[in-house]
């Protein structure tokens, strides 16, 4: 049984740092989002945005009172997702989601959607079992 | 061809793979019908071979076939964003799960070197020559900014960078491989050549014809590029960087400052993409890397990124920034050294 | 099937350059008389390889329809108080064919809405980040047909590949015309989703999928999602392309409409595209309401 070569670690960590520096040129994520904050919630979907440099989705999250908030989730760039073959009608206002994420540090309803899934546990864009892409022969929702 | 020769001929083969050489294998080109080799096409450039080799490598200048596996697994393991491990703090950087990605990021090139750095032989950047006591001074003030950026606590536009401030990303060359969106394409015509990166929008059209570059007090984000042919490969130039903060290739002096990049296909579905650096006041010596370009399917496309148009985060940072001075909130002092940027 | 449609075309092509003489002698939209075309009669643009007319070049519209794609008196502009003359705007005949743009009636509130609100800016809630303001002063791609005809050049890249390219001077905007293949836009975008064809020597380019947020021009002519726009671009002397819009919108105007002119290609030696990035122009203006006040 080989150890794990030095050099994958330290060719991990130095992507890391390159890939870092990639990511940080687009954002801090911790700077805006807050790790003691994360989200759980089941939403509907009222609208997705499928903007650059970020898509973004819109859900009425109904809360134990009754009242109802909005909240408005962060995803990533939609292009990779059109390579994919999904389209602006890939997420239907009515659908029922999932969120996972972190709150915004400054308390808004906003939260970067870190994991999105259906209630019967399929995970959103995922490309062998998601959701709403053409070349899946699943149904759309 | 007799059966001797035939497998000497495999053995010089392997013996030439086993190197691992650059040098490309003999494939003659296209022509558009001009007469110009042809590079068109959508192309991507995402890989997960580092800039530098990594130092626990030692010398070695490409990767046997098992750990090149390895690697990749390793590799995939650690830049997925589908892990929940690590706790809050570790996750909280990981958005969005995996499908948001280019998942060829997590290929590395197809001839396993350890670094896209192929000059010098180690495979890393040259030292560096100490910078001026005002570049010092610049580089300490983005910094800072960034600092603030990173704590939250942005003051205005200003403390954001170019990336963020959607005026430049990866279109600016030297063209590095990043987590998405890693598309180009190539239009020609007589003439000219056209580059058009997919992040963010632009067209980079190289004129062929020898004509000058602009005069030197002509700037731009992007710079001025001018083209030749040398055999099959398209030699281009770029001058005339604006010099704010951000624009130049890490930091480098833009009085100083020259990249070359040279493209040649080398097979019917790939692009060598090759950029040399050179600054006498920012490296001892010039420096040359090599990412492959791969050809992508044809139904794939490059779509548009705009990024200025909806870019609704500026606010949010900064009215996220607002709230948090009011809750009290300050910026960590910074202790890091400032470097060079990207 | 592919000959065939081929010499359709061909025959086609015949008919629309005997054609082509007497259809330029038709008046444009805003002149008062017709005369005899001032383009030579038979002009016949040089070819590429593939046969097609080379549209290769720079060129630029001089048409001030970015101000007002209507008849338009000289304007002071926005804040003459600050920008004099500097921010005025000069007079300019419509480019609409029959002169005025077919509004529904109740379209027409939009309209002046968009022009008392074209130069306020409001980006601080998400949902209504493009509701007033011309996206223009914001540097936001203009979309098409507007792209044509701004103030500035643009560059028509085509050799014989699949995709003519245009590249636009102003904020470096880019769009592939494809020139086969049937798919559809996967979703809205500023620059719209372009796919062109041959008409004899008119390059034709379907736009659709544009993004409902973009104005025609700084009177505040609007349009929906529904948009659909038919360009004609074809070579009508060695200096000149005529260029043609057909704007479609059911949500907004009665009937279709059409506008037309020429385009004149930039003769300068070594000429370029230069960089007109305005977005860092527009940030003080979107964002400073944002930022951190000094302390009193």
């Amino acid at each position: 049984m080989r150890n794990k070569l030095p050099f994958a670690f330290m060719a991990a960590a130095a992507i890391l740092v390159t890939w870092a520096a990639a990511v940080s040129a687009h954002h801090a994520f911790a700077a805006e989002f807050d790790a003691t904050k994360p989200v759980h919630f089941q939403g509907t979907v009222t609208k997705m945005l499928w903007v650059n440099p970020h898509a973004w989705l819109y859900i009425d999250v109904k809360k134990p009172d009754g009242t109802v908030e909005e909240w408005m989730i962060e995803a990533g760039t939609p292009n990779t997702l059109f390579r994919r073959g999904f389209t602006k009608n890939s997420l239907a206002p009515g659908t029922e989601v999932i969120v996972d994420g972190y709150q915004a540090k400054d308390g808004a309803l906003r939260a970067n959607g870190r994991d999105l899934t259906l209630p019967n546990g399929q995970t959103l864009f995922l490309g062998s079992s998601g959701t709403g892409a053409p070349d899946e022969g699943g149904k759309k929702n | 061809m007799s059966r001797h020769s035939l497998s000497l001929s495999l053995v010089v083969l392997a013996l030439v793979a086993g190197v691992g050489a650059q040098a490309p294998k003999k494939f003659t080109p296209p022509r558009t019908p001009w007469g110009d080799p042809d590079l068109q096409g959508v192309w991507n450039d995402a890989t997960s071979t580092p800039l530098q080799r990594p130092g626990a490598v030692g010398a070695k200048d490409v990767l046997s076939d098992e750990e090149a596996v390895e690697f990749q697994a390793n590799l995939a393991h650690d830049l997925t964003r589908d892990r929940r491990d690590g706790g809050n703090e570790v996750d909280v950087n990981r958005a969005y799960n995996e499908h948001w990605m280019d998942a060829r990021r997590l290929k590395i090139t197809s001839d396993r070197r350890t670094s896209l750095i192929v000059d010098p032989a180690d495979g890393r950047i040259p030292p560096l020559v100490p910078v001026s006591p005002e570049r010092q001074r610049a580089r300490a003030a983005r910094a800072d900014a960034n600092a603030r950026f990173n704590a939250g606590l942005p003051e205005s536009f200003r403390d954001m960078s170019l990336p963020v401030r959607c005026i430049i990303r990866t279109d600016s060359p030297p063209y590095l491989p990043t987590i998405y969106n890693n598309n180009f394409q190539i239009v020609q015509s007589p003439g000219y050549v056209t580059i058009a990166p997919e992040m963010i929008h632009s067209a980079r059209i190289v004129p062929l014809d020898g004509r000058p570059h602009l005069n030197k007090n002509l700037r731009q984000w992007l710079g001025d590029s001018r083209g030749r042919w040398d055999g099959p490969t398209l030699v281009v130039e770029t001058t005339n960087f604006r010099t704010d903060e951000g624009v130049i290739f890490q930091g480098a002096n833009p009085d100083t400052f020259k990249i070359t990049e040279r493209f040649t296909r080398v097979a019917a579905d790939a692009i060598n993409y090759e950029f040399t650096v050179e600054d006498p006041a920012t490296w001892t010596k010039p420096w040359t890397a090599l990412i492959p370009w791969n050809k992508v399917d044809p139904a794939e496309q490059m779509y548009e990124y705009a990024c200025h148009e909806d870019n609704f985060d500026i606010v949010h940072f900064l009215t996220g920034a607002r709230t948090r001075e009011k809750n009290g909130e300050t910026v960590p002092k910074r202790t890091a050294p400032a470097g060079g940027e990207r | 099937m592919r000959h065939r449609r081929t010499a359709v075309i061909g025959c086609l092509g015949t008919a629309a350059a005997t054609l082509l003489p007497w259809l330029l002698s038709i008046p444009l939209a805003g002149q008062t008389r017709p005369g005899p075309s001032p383009f030579p009669a038979a002009y016949r643009a040089p070819r590429l390889a593939d046969g097609h007319p080379d549209l290769n070049g720079i060129w630029q519209a001089f048409v001030t329809a970015n101000w007002d794609l209507q008849d338009h008196e000289a304007q002071p502009g926005a804040h003459p108080e600050v920008m004099g003359a500097y921010g005025s705007g000069p007079a300019g005949q419509s480019i609409v064919e029959g002169g005025e743009i077919p509004y529904k009636p109740e379209a027409l509130a939009k309209k002046k809405q968009n022009v008392e609100r074209r130069m306020q800016v409001d980006v601080s809630n998400d949902k209504r980040w493009h509701d007033v303001g011309d996206p223009e002063l914001k540097c936001y791609m203009p979309g098409v047909p507007r792209a044509t005809y701004m103030p500035f050049p643009f560059q028509i890249v085509q050799g014989s590949g699949p995709a003519i390219l245009i590249a636009y001077e102003f904020t470096s905007a880019t769009r592939i015309v494809r020139m086969s293949g049937q798919q559809e836009a996967p979703n809205d975008s500023w620059m719209g989703w372009s796919r062109g064809r041959w008409e004899g020597d008119t390059l034709v380019v379907d736009v659709t999928g544009q993004r409902e947020e973009t104005w025609f021009d700084r009177a505040g002519d609007y349009h929906s999602g529904a948009l659909h726009v038919v360009e004609r671009y074809t070579p009508v002397s060695p200096f000149h392309l005529m260029y043609e819009a057909t704007i479609e919108d059911p949500n907004v105007f009665t009937h279709p409409w059409k506008i037309s002119f020429p385009l004149y290609r930039r003769m300068e030696k070594n000429l370029q595209l230069l960089e007109y990035k305005c977005a860092p122009f527009t940030e003080e203006l979107l964002y400073d309401r944002f930022r951190k006040q000094a302390a009193r």
